[in-house]
């Protein structure tokens, strides 16, 4: 659906070197904390911001081949960017109706009325959670192929982002092979809904996992020095210094279970996770 | 390319208020001075700005990153808004020049073949204003490119002037050539005028899809 091989963007002073894929039928989820190269890669995917390398395939077509036609297949949404804010949803209605052949008005109107979207205010005047609510609607109605969604959740309280999270699982559900790429910083939206997670840090990605085996095999290990000294190093990931030893990630939450019943190990959270694999030593 | 020419129009309808304040303005003093040439290209002059508005608008909050990832390309978009451009100026000059004519006939302040002469003088005006304020609006945005424009104004004298010494120096007589461009008659003189509106216009349009596509969102 998308293979993203070597995409490299220099800075300054960052540079982006991001390879992944999202498999047909798939929900991946990337993550990472702020300025890591999640709206980089979203960007350099969506033709943006003109790359210094790598190559970017969208339904096995590259970046320079793609059209417009190839467009009508993908819904976007980008976390610092929508329609101008100066329109009222009755006025991107026939917009969205002339940009995208498939675009399913009726559905767009129902769930606009479901949301709560008023169809005649200004859209600047909208609050957080409805924009975010319309620009999702806006990416879903249309029978796109492939989301491509950067920091969809971001400000929204608990309900919105559970109703949003909710119109991406019908999305998946309304058609066979249908994806999502999906970018946040808030771990709990990815852990629900993703098969997989990328994770990326300083630009490169560090980890992808299956979210099944990251939230089963992957554990957080509290062990003082002493214990520290005696164990197995051989399926530590990560490690960092605490006040009372060493915290260590492993992927191999069962071996220590089993070989080292004294040590405390914690069921390792996407967000442990994250903060390891960016501030842990390897 | 249709999604986006509702859109612009649609944010031009929000506008209205700035809109009907300038064709009262174009009334009132087309009523009391009867002055034909300003009704034309004063409304003919703010059509063309509204595109530059639309630009800037798009602009707004970072909008044109997700305006790209629409089912557009970076050319559809250009040609998208010289389309408005031609649109709104070119149907505000048709508008403005009944009006004019009827003014004029009505107030019997100007003839309606001088009207007429003067609306299709500031037709290639129009399109040669457009052809250098669009680039630059693309290329520096609302705020940088209006002053880009009062700097580029100034340019053009300084290179008008330049170009005079240049002349003086090589011998040639500028006021005989300023002379013989006067004695042209209409038909050609028209003739150069739209040649040399098409010909910046052209230029203009490929100028505005490289900038473009340079552009980073």
């Amino acid at each position: 659906m998308l293979k993203i091989e070597h995409l490299r963007k220099k800075y300054k002073s960052f540079t982006l070197d991001c390879s992944m894929e999202v498999k047909p039928g798939c929900v991946t989820g990337l993550i990472g904390p702020n300025g890591a190269g999640k709206s980089t890669t979203f960007k350099a995917v969506l033709g943006l911001i003109h790359t210094d390398g790598g190559c970017v395939e969208i339904f096995g077509k590259s970046m320079e081949a793609f059209t417009p036609e190839d467009k009508q297949k993908l819904g976007v949404v980008l976390s610092d960017s929508g329609f101008s804010g100066y329109l009222e949803v009755r006025d991107i209605v026939p917009v969205l109706e002339n940009l995208y052949n498939t675009f399913d008005k009726a559905f767009f109107l129902k769930q606009a009325q479901r949301f709560g979207l008023p169809m005649d205010k200004k859209m600047k005047e909208f609050s957080t959670g409805m924009k975010a609510k319309l620009k999702v609607l806006a990416a879903i109605s249309h029978n796109a192929k492939l989301l491509i969604l950067d920091e969809p959740t971001v400000g929204l309280d608990v309900i919105a982002r559970d109703e949003m999270l909710e119109m991406l699982r019908d999305f998946m559900e309304g058609e066979e092979g249908r994806s999502i790429l999906i970018s946040s910083h808030i771990s709990g939206d990815l852990e629900t809904l993703c098969d997989d997670i990328y994770m990326i840090h300083q630009g490169k990605i560090v980890l992808h996992e299956d979210t099944d085996v990251l939230l089963g095999s992957y554990a957080l290990l509290k062990v003082n020095p002493g214990q520290y000294a005696k164990l197995d190093q051989r399926y530590i990931l990560r490690r960092r210094r605490e006040s009372f030893g060493y915290s260590c990630l492993t992927d191999q939450k069962q071996y220590y279970l089993d070989n080292y019943p004294q040590i405390a190990i914690e069921k390792g959270s996407i967000d442990e996770v994250i903060a390891m694999m960016a501030r842990g030593e390897a | 390319m249709k999604g986006l020419l509702i859109k612009d129009l649609r944010l031009m309808v929000k506008q209205q208020k700035i809109f009907s304040s300038v064709v009262f303005i174009a009334v009132l003093l087309a009523v009391v001075t009867g002055n034909t040439f300003f009704i034309i290209s004063y409304m003919t002059f703010v059509a063309s700005l509204f595109t530059l508005t639309s630009i800037s608008y798009d602009e707004f909050d970072n909008g044109n990153a997700f305006l790209f990832s629409l089912p557009i390309t970076r050319r559809m978009y250009v040609k998208e808004k010289y389309g408005v451009a031609m649109l709104l100026g070119g149907g505000l000059w048709v508008v403005s020049t009944v009006f004019a004519v009827a003014v004029g006939e009505m107030k019997k302040t100007v003839p309606m073949g001088d009207t007429l002469i003067a609306a299709c003088g500031i037709l290639p005006v129009m399109l040669v204003m457009l052809a250098v304020m669009l680039p630059v609006q693309l290329k520096y945005g609302g705020e940088k490119g209006r002053m880009a424009t009062i700097v580029m104004v100034g340019g053009v004298f300084v290179v008008a002037i330049v170009l005079a010494r240049a002349a003086q120096w090589l011998g040639i007589d500028v006021e005989e050539f300023l002379e013989k461009l006067q004695m042209m008659d209409a038909g050609t003189g028209a003739a150069v005028a739209v040649a040399v509106a098409a010909v910046a216009l052209l230029v203009s349009v490929r100028a505005s899809i490289s900038i473009m596509e340079k552009k980073e969102f």
